[in-house]
C-alpha cells in the first residue's frame, strides 16, 4: 500500500496551491462580504483546466482522475469555500449527470462547453418541501408532443445566479415517487425559467444561490437527459461522486483553520510564552492535525476507488460523513484557539467556521450519509 | 525566422520551508525542492518572447533524478524539450564546474539565447551564468528585468536593474542574459501544461556523452570546496519602550543616536 500521490497528481496539487494562494486567497474575505459571484476568478481558473477536471479532454475536460481533482478542490477551499464549491458544482453535479446518461450529442452541446468552463452548469433537485426525500418532488414534466411542459420550483441551487445550463429534476409519475423522475437539459434562456436570487446565507457566501421557478417552460424531448422516469438513478450516482469533492472542500477548509490556528498560536504570547506551548492549545493543534489527515485519507480512498473502477458509494458517504463532522470540529476549535479574535472578521477562521458548516448539509446530510453507510453495512 | 532559446535552470531547495543543520551538514531529508525562482522568471521570458517571435525553448539541467521534477515544471510552463545532465560525477559541481560543464554542451550547439536566473536561492551565488558565457566568448548581461529581441539586426535590449535606477544595454545576440526575479511573473503550470509536458521530449546526457572526464567535473573539478553548513546568529529580540508621546520620542532619538548610531 502506497498512500502518495503520484508525480502528475503533485504537479497538479502544487499548480493548485500556487493558483490559489496567488489568485483565490486576496479574494476570499471580499467575496463573502458582498456575496458576489467570482465572475472573473472562474475564467481564470477554466483557464487552468479546473472547470471539468476529470472529464475526458474529448468533452472539454482536462482528463484526469478523481484523485487530482479532490487535490485542486481542497487548495481552492483552503482559502475560499464560495470558490471552490463553484468549481465542485460545475465539475461533478453539472458534468457528471452528462457524463453518466448524456448522449453524444448532448456531451457535445451541453457538456463540453461547461467542462471548458465557457458556461458554467448548476444542478437543481432540492425544492421547498422536497430535500433528502427527493421523490416528493412538486416540479413536473408534462409530455405534449415532442416537447414538455415544466411548471414548480427549485431551492438552495448552488451558482444559479450565474448558471448558463442548468440540469433540472422533475417528477415525470407523481405516484411513482423516485422511480418517476425525469432529468432535463435546460438553457438560461429558455421562456419561463425565472432565476431568484438568495442572500442571506450563514457562510459560501458568493457562491450564487438561487431559487429557480418554472412557469410553463417548454424543452424539446431532445433536451431530456437519460430515459423517461430514471432521473433518480442519474441524481444519486451524480452524488455519489459529488460527495467526493464536497469532502475534499471539507478538507481544504479545515486545513485553511489549521494552519492559521497553527501560525497563530506560535505568534500569540499569554502568560510569557507562546500558546502554541501551553499544553492544552497544543493539544487543539494536534487533534485538528490528525482529524484532517483522517479525513484526507478517506477522501483520498473515495476518489482511489472511483478511479479504479470500483464501487465507491459506501466510502463516498463516509469520506463525506467523516470530512463534514472533521470541518465543523476543526473551524470550532479554530476559533477556540483564536479567542476572541476568532470571533471577528479579521481573521479568516471566522469565516471558515461559517464556510464549513454547510459541508454536513448539503448534497446529502451527514444524517444521509450514515442511512447510506449503515444500509451498506447492515441491509 | 524564430528564435532559439535554451534555459540554464537547477533545482533547488525550497527556501521558504524550514530546514535543519546537523553537524555541519544540510539535512536533505523532508526537504521539499522546486524549479529556482529565477529559472522559472527565465522560462517566463522565454515563452514571452516565444509569443512575439516564434521560439524553440529547451531547457538544460545539471542534478541527480529527482531534479527531473525541475524539468517537468520548466516543460509544463510552455518550454518544447528538455535537457537532463545527470551523472553521479556531477555531484558537487560549483559554479566553476557547472559552467565547464554547460559549456561543453553548449559546444556544438545553435542558439540566440542562453538565459539563467541570475543566482540559484540555494547558493546565491550568481557566478555559473558569468563564466559560462566567459567559455562560450558570447556577451552577457546580468540582472535583467526586461528583454527585447530585434531579429532583424539581431541586437537585443535589456533592462538591467541597478540600485539606484535601470540600465538600458544593446548587445548583439547570441548572447547570455542573466533573469531577475522582478522581470515577471511566471505563469502557474495548466492542468493541460502538467499532462503535455510529460509527453515532450527529456534527453538525459551522462559525463561520457559530454566528452568529460570525472577529475573535470564535480567535486574534483570544482575550484572551491563547500566545507560545512551553520546557522546564522539568532536576531536579537526588540526593544520596547512605555511613556507618554514626548518621552518615547527622546528615548527613540536617543537610541537611534547613541545605540544604533545611525542619525
Amino acid at each position: 500500500m502506497h498512500l502518495q500521490l503520484n508525480e502528475d497528481q503533485k504537479m497538479i496539487q502544487e499548480s493548485a496551491r500556487d493558483f490559489a494562494a496567488k489568485f483565490v486567497a486576496p479574494k476570499a474575505r471580499e467575496l463573502d462580504e458582498t456575496q458576489e459571484f467570482p465572475t472573473d476568478l472562474i475564467a481564470q481558473a477554466a483557464e487552468m483546466g479546473f472547470m471539468g477536471v476529470a472529464i475526458p479532454e474529448q468533452y472539454g475536460g482536462s482528463g484526469l482522475d478523481y484523485v487530482s481533482y479532490c487535490c485542486v478542490i481542497e487548495e481552492v477551499a483552503r482559502y475560499c469555500g464560495s470558490t471552490s464549491v463553484i468549481l465542485s458544482v460545475n465539475n461533478s453535479l453539472a458534468c457528471d449527470p452528462l457524463m453518466i446518461a448524456g448522449t453524444e450529442d448532448q456531451k457535445k452541446e451541453w457538456l463540453t462547453p461547461m467542462a471548458k468552463g465557457q458556461k458554467i452548469g448548476c444542478f437543481g433537485l432540492t425544492e421547498p418541501n422536497s430535500g433528502s426525500d427527493c421523490g416528493s418532488m412538486k416540479t413536473n414534466a408534462v409530455k405534449k408532443g415532442n416537447d414538455w411542459v415544466i411548471n414548480g420550483a427549485k431551492i438552495w441551487i448552488t451558482c444559479g445566479t450565474d448558471s448558463d445550463t442548468f440540469i433540472v429534476f422533475t417528477s415525470t409519475d407523481a405516484a411513482a415517487g423516485n422511480r418517476g423522475i425525469t432529468a432535463f437539459l435546460m438553457d438560461r434562456s429558455t421562456p419561463g425559467l425565472s432565476v431568484l436570487p438568495m442572500h442571506g446565507k450563514m457562510g459560501i457566501r458568493a457562491s450564487g444561490l438561487s431559487e429557480l421557478v418554472f412557469e410553463d417552460v417548454v424543452i424539446p424531448d431532445s433536451q431530456r437527459l437519460g430515459a423517461e422516469n430514471k432521473g433518480f438513478k442519474i441524481a444519486m450516482n451524480t452524488l455519489n461522486s459529488g460527495r467526493i469533492g464536497i469532502a475534499a472542500q471539507a478538507v481544504g477548509i479545515s486545513r485553511g483553520a489549521f494552519e492559521e490556528s497553527a501560525k497563530y498560536a506560535q505568534q500569540r504570547v499569554q502568560f510569557g510564552k507562546p500558546i502554541s506551548r501551553q499544553q492544552s492549545v497544543a493539544n487543539h493543534i494536534a487533534d485538528m492535525a490528525v482529524q484532517i489527515d483522517a479525513a484526507r485519507l478517506l477522501t483520498w480512498k473515495a476518489a482511489s476507488m472511483k478511479d479504479h473502477g470500483q464501487n465507491y458509494s459506501t466510502v463516498s458517504a463516509m469520506a463525506k460523513m467523516k470530512a463534514g463532522e472533521c470541518v465543523s470540529w476543526v473551524t470550532n476549535k479554530a476559533v477556540q484557539v483564536h479567542g476572541g479574535y476568532g470571533y471577528i472578521k479579521e481573521y479568516d477562521v471566522e469565516r471558515f467556521f461559517r464556510d464549513g458548516r454547510i459541508c454536513e448539509i448539503y448534497e446529502g446530510t451527514t444524517e444521509i450519509q450514515k442511512l447510506v453507510v449503515s444500509r451498506a453495512l447492515l441491509g | 525566422m524564430s528564435l532559439r532559446i535554451y534555459i540554464c535552470c537547477k533545482q533547488v531547495p525550497d527556501v521558504a520551508m524550514p530546514f535543519q543543520i546537523k553537524g555541519g551538514q544540510l539535512i536533505r531529508d523532508g526537504l521539499n525542492y522546486i524549479l529556482n525562482a529565477y529559472d522559472a522568471s527565465s522560462v517566463e521570458e522565454a515563452l514571452v518572447l516565444k509569443a512575439e517571435h516564434g521560439a524553440h525553448i529547451t531547457l538544460v539541467l545539471i542534478g541527480p533524478d529527482k531534479a527531473k521534477e525541475a524539468l517537468r515544471k520548466g516543460l509544463a510552463m510552455g518550454a518544447d524539450d528538455a535537457v537532463h545532465l545527470n551523472d553521479d560525477a556531477f555531484e558537487g559541481c560549483d559554479s566553476h564546474a557547472a559552467a565547464k560543464v554547460l559549456a561543453k554542451f553548449f559546444a556544438d550547439k545553435e542558439y540566440d539565447f542562453i538565459l539563467t536566473g541570475k543566482q540559484s536561492q540555494d547558493m546565491d551565488m550568481g557566478l555559473t551564468g558569468g563564466i559560462l558565457a566567459h567559455h562560450l566568448n558570447i556577451p552577457y548581461v546580468t540582472n535583467a528585468v526586461g528583454l527585447t529581441a530585434d531579429l532583424g539586426t539581431k541586437i537585443a535590449n535589456v533592462k538591467r536593474q541597478g540600485d539606484d535606477g535601470q540600465e538600458m544595454i544593446d548587445l548583439p545576440f547570441p548572447c547570455l542574459v542573466t533573469c531577475s526575479n522582478d522581470m515577471n511573473d511566471p505563469r502557474i503550470p495548466s492542468l493541460k501544461g502538467i499532462m503535455t509536458s510529460k509527453k515532450k521530449p527529456l534527453d538525459v546526457i551522462a559525463l561520457g556523452d559530454l566528452g568529460l572526464d570525472s577529475s573535470e567535473v564535480g567535486s574534483a573539478g570544482s575550484l572551491t570546496n563547500l566545507v560545512s553548513w551553520a546557522e546564522p546568529d539568532k536576531r536579537q529580540a526588540g526593544q520596547k519602550f512605555e511613556g507618554d508621546p514626548d518621552e518615547l520620542v527622546g528615548t527613540l532619538m536617543d537610541k537611534l543616536a547613541n545605540d544604533a548610531k545611525v542619525i
